[in-house]
């Protein structure tokens, strides 16, 4: 409990105060790893799970990387922002409500004053909160290297678990999320255990209605595949059909039927199957009726 | 390969709201530079991953654990811990009072951190209801009360703060 019980085979922990002078030390150190929240980086070297790098690089003092900006209906949110300063935005919660909700139902409050987003997103679980909200708006994923900046659809960045397409000395700069549609409704519920748990299962979606039908519609899961996912059989089904009571149990069969979910300590494969096409269905009645299923 | 000791770089913040100067290593967590060079064992290590909230502080009013704090990332931070919470005084504040006279404390091992996460609640909420104050303390895991009595504790301490200084004092039964 002291100094003395830390494994310390770190050689440095650097501090930049420019997104260039981090990529300039992770190029120069090899092996060097950008730390954001640390809520897991650091965990996991201590425990060994994953081996102790040469240096750390602390991206807590780039201020080109905190903060969300709004400009005309777009959002631009920084890969330091923390869970907090998520929740607090409050146009944000109004343009974003998925992402608002999965922010906000996060560990508990000193996680989220310190876990950020683009930690959330490079750990590349797959049962972290905000893929599947953030997938649901459409977001991409700015990376930064030196002399280099490329936008990769957030549904190509994370490729496995834990495995995203960074490559060596790029850094996650911002997620980028596109003016929603007019009406664009959307919103993130998820099945966990107790207080503190992470998702066992997890579901966002995000729907414009037109008239009586719905226009534009996506859904995606999380904890229920190697990677989170949009369900793009279930989107098609849905879109321009009229959400009836038979449309959104369809729907959710549709969706239990084409997630890939594992047995594990924390749930059954077939648990999880089953809860994905339950929030999958109350998703969809909160978001189109208000109620079809009397839990919205 | 370099030793702890080499690799030790100087570390400077406010703690308590006394400028304090030591050395720590680059996997040092706030958590061991607070109970080992800085000598305030108050903040205790639970589970060291982040799930008990035992070792909740504040950097810069923000409640955080700091068993997931890189140390050297509060250089130049306001850090307050159990210590740093008094009634100005050098007195026990309201929530640790409350927490004494209701019983929100047995074995005082999650105390420190419960009361520095209901102080930053507190300092946001000045009367929460009873589910804001079970949602802020979500992270901080007390296994002998039932959390019943720290609830109570806490409803009860924002009561006092928000009477005064005075009808503090007097709801934990002192001579006022």
């Amino acid at each position: 409990m002291s100094t003395e019980t830390t494994v310390c085979t770190i050689g440095a922990y650097h501090r930049p105060a420019t997104l260039d002078d981090a990529l300039r030390i992770l190029r120069d150190v090899p092996g060097a790893r950008p730390v954001a929240g640390g809520t897991d980086l650091l965990v996991h070297v201590r425990d060994g799970r994953e081996g102790a790098p040469p240096a750390l690089v602390s991206l807590r003092r780039v201020p080109e990387l905190c903060g969300v900006t709004i400009e005309d209906g777009a959002v631009t949110i920084g890969a330091l922002t923390t869970m907090s300063d998520i929740v607090a935005d409050a146009e944000l919660a109004r343009l974003l409500p998925a992402v608002h909700v999965a922010a906000a139902d996060f560990g508990g409050v000193q996680i989220r004053n310190a876990a950020t987003i683009g930690g959330n997103l490079v750990n590349a679980s797959p049962c972290a909160n905000l893929p599947p909200a953030l997938l649901v708006h459409g977001a991409s994923v700015v990376l930064r290297a030196l002399g280099g900046v490329r936008t990769v659809d957030l549904r190509d960045f994370i490729v496995g678990p834990g495995e995203t397409c960074l490559r060596d000395g790029e850094v996650l700069a911002a997620v980028t999320i596109p003016r929603p549609l007019g009406g664009l409704r959307s919103t993130f519920r998820r099945t966990v255990r107790v207080a503190m748990d992470m998702a066992l299962v997890s579901v966002a979606a995000a729907v414009a209605m037109d008239g009586g039908t719905i226009g534009a519609v996506r859904v995606a899961a999380g904890a229920v595949a190697p990677t989170p996912r949009r369900l793009a059989e279930v989107e098609e089904l849905l879109r321009g059909a009229v959400p009836d009571e038979g449309l959104l149990r369809r729907a959710g069969e549709l969706a239990a039927a084409g997630v890939a979910p594992i047995s594990d300590v924390r749930a059954s494969e077939s648990y999880r199957r089953h809860m994905t096409g339950v929030h999958v269905r109350r998703a969809l009645a909160e978001l189109t009726a208000g109620g079809v299923d009397g839990d919205a | 390969m370099e030793t702890r000791e080499d690799a030790a770089v100087p570390l400077s913040f406010e703690l308590n709201g006394e400028t304090v100067a030591v050395r720590a290593a680059p996997a040092a967590r706030l958590l061991d530079v607070l109970r080992g060079p800085c000598g305030r064992t108050g903040t205790k290590e639970g589970c060291g991953e982040g799930e008990c909230g035992a070792c909740s502080v504040l950097v810069d009013g923000r409640v955080v654990n700091a068993c997931l704090y890189a140390a050297l990332d509060v250089e130049g931070c306001r850090v307050t811990t159990i210590e740093g919470l008094h009634d100005g005084a050098g007195g026990p504040s309201a929530l640790q009072r409350a927490f004494v006279t209701l019983g929100g404390t047995q074995c005082g091992f999650c105390t420190p951190g419960m009361i520095v996460a209901a102080e930053a609640l507190l300092a946001a909420n000045p009367d929460p209801a009873a589910d804001d104050i079970r949602g802020a303390l979500r992270g901080n895991l007390c296994r002998c009360t039932g959390y019943v009595q720290i609830v109570e504790a806490v409803r009860s301490a924002a009561a006092a703060r928000r009477a005064g200084a005075d009808a503090a004092r007097a709801a934990a039964g002192a001579p006022s």
